[in-house]
C-alpha cells in the first residue's frame, strides 16, 4: 500500500461524519456536510488514480467534481422552500 | 528518495492535513453557517493534492487532469458556499437581504 492509497483510505474514513450529519441533523446541517464529502469524494478519486496509476479514477474526478456542484446548487436552490 | 518525491510528500500531507480540518470544523461548529466555510477549505486540500500529484508525475495525463479538478474546487467551492448561504437565508427568512440590512443598521 503506497502513500496515495494509505490517504486515500484516511479521507475515506473522514466520509462517515459528513454522513452521520448529513443523516442526523436538518436537512439544512446535511447540504453542508454533503457539499464537503463531495469535495472529499472528488480528492480520493485524484488519489486513488495516482495510487493506482489509473488514469479512469482521474476522469471520473474530473466529472464528478462539476457534477457534484451542479447537485448541490441544486439542493440549495430546492431548499429554499419547505419542502 | 529524490527532492520531487519529498516535496510530492510534504504537498500531500499538508492536502489531506487541511482535508481532516474542514471535516473536523464540520463537526465541531454547531452554527450551518460556521459549518459552510469549512467547504472552502477543503478545496485548497484537493488543489494542494493536484499539485503533489503535478510534481510526482510532471505533466501527465493524470497530473494536468489532477490540477484541473484542484483548481476547479478551488474556484468553485466560495460560489457554492455563497449560493448556499444565501439559499439558507432565503428560507429562514424569506429574504437574503433582511440580515444584510440587520447587520448594516447595528
Amino acid at each position: 500500500m503506497n502513500e496515495w492509497e494509505i490517504a486515500a483510505a484516511v479521507l475515506g474514513f473522514a466520509l462517515i461524519p459528513c454522513g452521520a450529519i448529513a443523516l442526523l441533523r436538518d436537512p439544512p446541517h446535511g447540504l453542508a456536510a454533503l457539499e464537503l464529502a463531495g469535495v472529499l469524494l472528488t480528492t480520493i478519486l485524484m488519489l486513488l488514480a495516482e495510487g493506482f496509476h489509473r488514469q479512469p479514477f482521474v476522469d471520473l474526478a474530473v466529472v464528478f467534481a462539476p457534477l457534484s456542484l451542479v447537485g448541490s446548487l441544486l439542493y440549495a436552490r430546492l431548499m429554499e422552500r419547505d419542502l | 528518495m529524490s527532492w520531487q518525491a519529498v516535496v510530492a510528500l510534504a504537498l500531500l500531507v499538508a492536502g489531506g492535513l487541511l482535508e481532516l480540518i474542514a471535516v473536523l470544523g464540520l463537526c465541531v461548529m454547531r452554527d450551518v453557517y460556521d459549518r459552510l466555510h469549512y467547504v472552502g477549505v477543503a478545496g485548497f486540500g484537493a488543489l494542494l493534492i493536484g499539485v503533489a500529484i503535478v510534481v510526482r508525475e510532471s505533466f501527465s495525463l493524470i497530473g494536468d487532469k489532477a490540477l484541473l479538478v484542484g483548481v476547479i474546487l478551488v474556484i468553485t467551492g466560495p460560489v457554492l458556499v455563497q449560493s448556499t448561504a444565501r439559499s439558507l437565508l432565503i428560507r429562514e427568512t424569506g429574504d437574503w437581504r433582511s440580515k444584510v440590512r440587520e447587520h448594516a443598521e447595528s
